[in-house]
């Protein structure tokens, strides 16, 4: 039979065998089966039934409510590998490894300390979502002087200067063909300085190397002027 | 023009029977790669050795002149070409699994940072992190395609609760589907610049900060091999790769050195290359 694992944070603090037939009840009182010692914890928070094969997670109406894999929930039957969280402890659903869960849609729990590939139908719409939230984050450069409108850093790698090839093409006197770049990276973006005797600013401080890229800076490079805003 | 001290071990670590990890270094080619390979009975060995090899003889083939078929807009000149060296090394590895049953469903993280004349690109498919110190700070280049991560990444609350058996899960690796999509980073590199290539051998033991402090105080040969002590010391349950480049130098349109420096490479070409089991 399946068990659930009581964890605060990475500790394990207890284990419970799930029985047949048997229901078992999660909250802050006594007289629950399973007992959360903290005030985010309803008196009954929830219990679990045991209908058929599977087991069935409800939320007895509780004040923090019950999330089983960051979803909040009112009714949930259990698959291996499900987390419950409840204020800030969690419950880890799981089957034994000798055990076939009851429905195909449980994720197999045998051998996950070994590195693998994941590839379900929830977890590409997952990453559809992660992309699409991704693509409205194009923060773009509006032109203060020396130029028109905005220009978005939908590359990479964005190359200021004064060379036409660049993506932001500025004027003035000792810039460089290319002058600076504008990186995109996983934590932001960054400015850094290219070549050029004339160098870029940022907030008026001459970047000699690279900058990280706050919301609303301001960047002179020649006699180009732009606020750098961030999108979404 | 950029001149790289660099340097690459591969340790076996205390648990593992093989090592599935591959790593290559090259200051000539100014290609450096971290694989680590998955499945059973060598088959991770396989796909690890495979993705390095053939993205290497890529770059090798691909020469000047030649541009890359579709480039992506979003990418410069450089950076298409080592995307397209990863999605075809990619097919290469897929092709191969599907020849041999010993083989199916093998696969492998790939991390690599190639260096043009101007800039630097960091290319990864999996969770094999590559890592940026500049001005004393270090900072994560390469992105987590693990389910965790990618919880994190969505801003899903809890995400820290998963537990252990989400940590290892990849969202995204080299050799189990037709196509791959790796990410791709490309930045401007400044003298004393240092990045750190690694797999999760190593990142699961030792903290970016140490890796750092590290860094700071010995040469790359050096400091690989004390990060992989450190990550043996602290268990080393899986096979630990390191690869460490440092920027000694970048040119500006100095014709001069930019010769005096082929001049040098011509006479004494080799490579750094270090390798222990």
């Amino acid at each position: 039979m399946p068990t659930l694992i009581l964890k605060f944070k990475e500790n394990e603090l207890n284990n419970y065998r799930l029985e047949k037939g048997k229901s078992l009840t999660i909250g802050r009182l006594e007289s629950n089966d399973i007992i959360i010692e903290n005030l985010a914890v309803s008196g009954m928070h929830a219990k679990v039934d045991s209908l058929g094969d599977s087991f069935l997670l409800t939320d007895l109406k509780s004040k923090n409510g019950s999330f089983v894999n960051q979803q909040m929930i009112t009714a949930h039957y259990l698959k291996g590998g499900d987390v419950i969280t409840i204020g800030k402890h969690s419950l880890v659903f799981g089957y034994d490894e000798n055990e076939t869960p009851p429905d195909n849609d449980a994720v197999a729990d045998d051998d996950m300390n070994q590195t693998m590939i994941m590839d379900t139908v929830q977890h590409k719409a997952m990453l559809a979502k992660a992309e699409e939230k991704k693509q409205t984050e194009t923060s773009v450069l509006s032109f203060l002087t020396g130029g028109e409108g905005e220009v978005e850093l939908s590359r990479k790698l964005m190359k200021i200067g004064k060379d036409p090839s660049c993506d932001v093409v500025v004027g003035g006197f000792m810039v460089g063909k290319t002058s600076a770049t504008i990186s995109k990276r996983p934590n932001g973006y960054y400015l850094s300085y290219v070549a050029g005797m004339s160098k870029p600013k940022v907030n008026d401080k001459v970047v000699k190397e690279s900058v990280e890229l706050k919301d609303f800076d301001i960047i002179e490079i020649g006699t180009g002027k732009m606020q750098f805003v961030q999108k979404g | 023009m950029i001149i790289i001290e660099s340097a690459g071990i591969t340790d076996i670590g205390q648990n593992r029977k093989g090592n599935e990890d591959n790593f290559f270094v090259d200051d000539g080619m100014m290609l450096y790669m971290v694989a680590d390979g998955m499945g059973g009975h060598q088959a991770g060995e396989v796909a690890s050795e495979l993705i390095v090899d053939n993205i290497r003889d890529y770059m090798i083939r691909f020469n000047e002149s030649m541009e890359v078929e579709d480039p992506l807009d979003f990418l410069t000149r450089d950076a298409n070409r080592l995307f397209a060296s990863i999605t075809f090394a990619n097919h290469e590895v897929y092709q191969v699994s599907k020849s041999k049953d010993s083989l199916a469903g093998m696969g492998t993280t790939l991390s690599a940072v190639y260096c043009s004349d101007k800039t630097m690109i960091a290319a990864n498919v999996g969770d094999s992190p590559i890592y940026l110190v500049h001005d004393g700070k270090i900072e994560l280049l390469s992105e987590t395609h693990t389910i965790m991560a990618e919880q994190i990444a969505l801003g899903q609350e809890g995400s820290g609760l998963m537990g252990d058996k989400f940590k290892h899960m990849l969202t995204r690796a080299i050799g189990v589907g037709e196509d791959v999509k790796p990410y791709i980073c490309e930045f401007q590199i400044f003298k004393g610049d240092t990045l750190i290539i690694c797999s999760d051998g190593l990142s699961n033991k030792v903290l970016p900060e140490e890796i750092n402090s590290v860094i700071k105080m010995e040469r790359p040969e050096k400091a690989c091999k004390i990060l992989v002590d450190m990550a043996n010391e602290r268990g080393g349950e899986d096979n630990i790769t390191v690869v460490v480049l440092r920027v000694k130098k970048v040119f500006g349109n100095n014709r001069v050195m930019k010769l005096l420096y082929k001049l040098i490479k011509a006479v004494w070409p080799h490579p750094v290359k270090l390798s222990r089991q």
